[in-house]
């Protein structure tokens, strides 16, 4: 209980001080600190003057800031006992996501392996290796896209993104599709690349 | 009783050794000294203060190995200065050989405002988790490198709210811990009503699970949980999910892999193992969220 009224005793003490004094001189210099409390802190006692003050305290930012997307403010939902929000279970974009992600992956190791030992083989297979290649690369921007652009933040740019890539897929999807059959296919393409 | 007491005194008399073998509590000479002065002689001389002191002058050091600390400082109370680095230079050959030595040197001995968790100084606690030299590991488990040419540079956990100086504020982390329920979930009693019964085979499953001790050194280093730590469990919290999920006592094991059954808790984790390599304990905690992943697919 003392420690809490005796700030205010202090600070009614401070107040009275120059009170008291402005009535004996008027014209002193002290009506500028009108109270000892309201000046700025002092420095901490403990910070050492031995050291010259531009090496002891070095400047954090050596740069200017340029915040392209600076930290809220921290917020707690709830009591600090209260365990964070479960998210209702959505295999599809949990663990079936997931094994999917692991099949297509793992195809295409000996899909990619194979032209490169027997040559170009059929339309078939080329066909697949461009359909899972398109699968692959659209999972993994689609990642990047949940990583760095959280709904909870830019909500109107992850919707932007997400159907920017949606587009991408399907765009590069009619080009391949018309690149294998009209033109000489993907694994016909590169030999020739390579070769050139 | 009083004869076990005699009895006792005659087998420690028995038994006495030497004196000058014997270790006493204060050190005691036994050659007699000059008194000061005579007591009662009003006119003796003062006593110089060199033969007042009991302890001698601590020598200056001969060859003083400086080493130059730089430390994050951060005041909450001065809310409109930025954090800054301070630099502390302390003799390497009066401090202890861990960092948590040389930081409650500083803070005994030249900055008492320098703020920093620490508790057990043994590594069980996981108070004392900071970022030494880029590496985010415990300061009492982090020897402090010999190599006085470079200098230390100490920062508190990256990416996490900072309280004070080296105190980061680990409220959402130990939420998102509460939310994995850790603890036994069971609804049938054990069949003798007794314990909870597991063969050793199953117990060998837990080791390298339960010695975490949620220092949050590994959630803190992974970049997935930089980015989308609200969402994100992080790998601290995964091993503990995994830790009871792999257990055989435990009857939840399906709910709790469903709890994690989405597209971010668990799958945000793209496998960058800065977690099992920063870990100060030795745990590997990627291999137990693999394995959580492992159980899950395709089911």
């Amino acid at each position: 209980m003392a420690s809490i009224v005796r700030p205010a005793l202090l600070r009614q003490a401070c107040n009275a001080a120059p009170t008291k004094r402005m009535a004996s001189n008027l014209a002193s210099s002290t009506m500028r600190h009108a109270s000892p409390l309201s000046r700025r802190p002092m420095q901490s006692a403990f910070v050492q003057d031995a050291l010259p003050k531009a090496s002891r305290v070095a400047a954090f930012h050596a740069t200017g800031c340029r915040p392209i997307l600076p930290p809220l403010p921290q917020k707690i939902e709830g009591t600090l006992n209260d365990p964070t929000p479960i998210p209702d279970p959505a295999p599809t974009h949990g663990s079936y996501h997931w094994s999917f992600e692991r099949l297509v992956s793992a195809g295409l190791v000996p899909l990619c392996v194979a032209p490169f030992a027997a040559g170009s083989l059929n339309p078939a297979m080329d066909a697949t290796l461009c359909a899972l290649l398109l699968v692959h690369s659209h999972i993994g921007f689609e990642s990047c896209i949940i990583d760095y652009f959280p709904s909870r933040r830019v909500p109107g740019v992850r919707i932007f993104l997400t159907w920017l890539l949606r587009a991408a897929t399907v765009t590069v999807g009619v080009a391949l599709y018309s690149f294998e059959t009209n033109d000489v296919g993907i694994t016909e393409a590169i030999t020739k690349i390579w070769h050139a | 009783m009083a004869t076990t007491r005699a009895l006792t005194r005659l087998a420690v008399r028995r038994t006495a050794v030497p004196a000058v073998w014997t270790r006493s509590f204060a050190s005691v000479d036994t050659t007699p000294r000059e008194p000061i002065a005579k007591a009662g002689d009003p006119s003796r001389p003062t006593v110089p203060e060199s033969k007042t002191s009991t302890i001698k002058e601590p020598t200056p050091a001969k060859e003083a190995k400086t080493k130059t600390f730089h430390i994050y400082r951060w005041n909450p109370d001065e809310p409109s200065s930025k954090p800054r680095m301070q630099s502390y230079t302390l003799d390497l050959n009066k401090t202890g050989p861990m960092v948590l030595d040389a930081l409650i040197r500083i803070k005994n001995e030249v900055d008492p405002t320098l703020t920093f968790r620490r508790s057990c100084r043994e590594g069980i606690c996981g108070s004392c988790a900071m970022n030494i030299d880029g590496v985010n590991t415990l300061a009492c488990l982090c020897r402090i490198p010999t190599d006085t040419s470079k200098e230390s540079r100490i920062y508190p956990l990256p990416h996490t709210y900072v309280v004070k100086d080296l105190v980061p504020d680990l409220t959402h982390f130990y939420k998102q811990y509460r939310s994995i329920k850790p603890y036994l979930q069971r609804n049938t009693p054990p069949p003798d009503g007794r314990e909870n019964r597991q063969s050793i085979a199953d117990r060998k499953k837990l080791d390298g699970l339960y010695e975490c001790i949620l220092c949050a050194c590994c959630s803190t280093s992974c970049p997935s949980y930089w980015w989308n730590q609200e969402e994100y469990l992080g790998p601290a919290v995964l091993l503990q999910s995994y830790r009871w999920i792999a257990d055989s006592r435990d009857e939840k094991k399906a709910e709790r892999q469903d709890a994690l059954n989405n597209s971010m808790s668990l799958y945000r984790c793209h496998t960058i193992l800065n977690c099992s390599r920063t870990c100060p304990k030795g745990l590997n905690p990627a291999l137990a969220i693999a394995e959580i992943k492992k159980g899950m697919s395709f089911t």
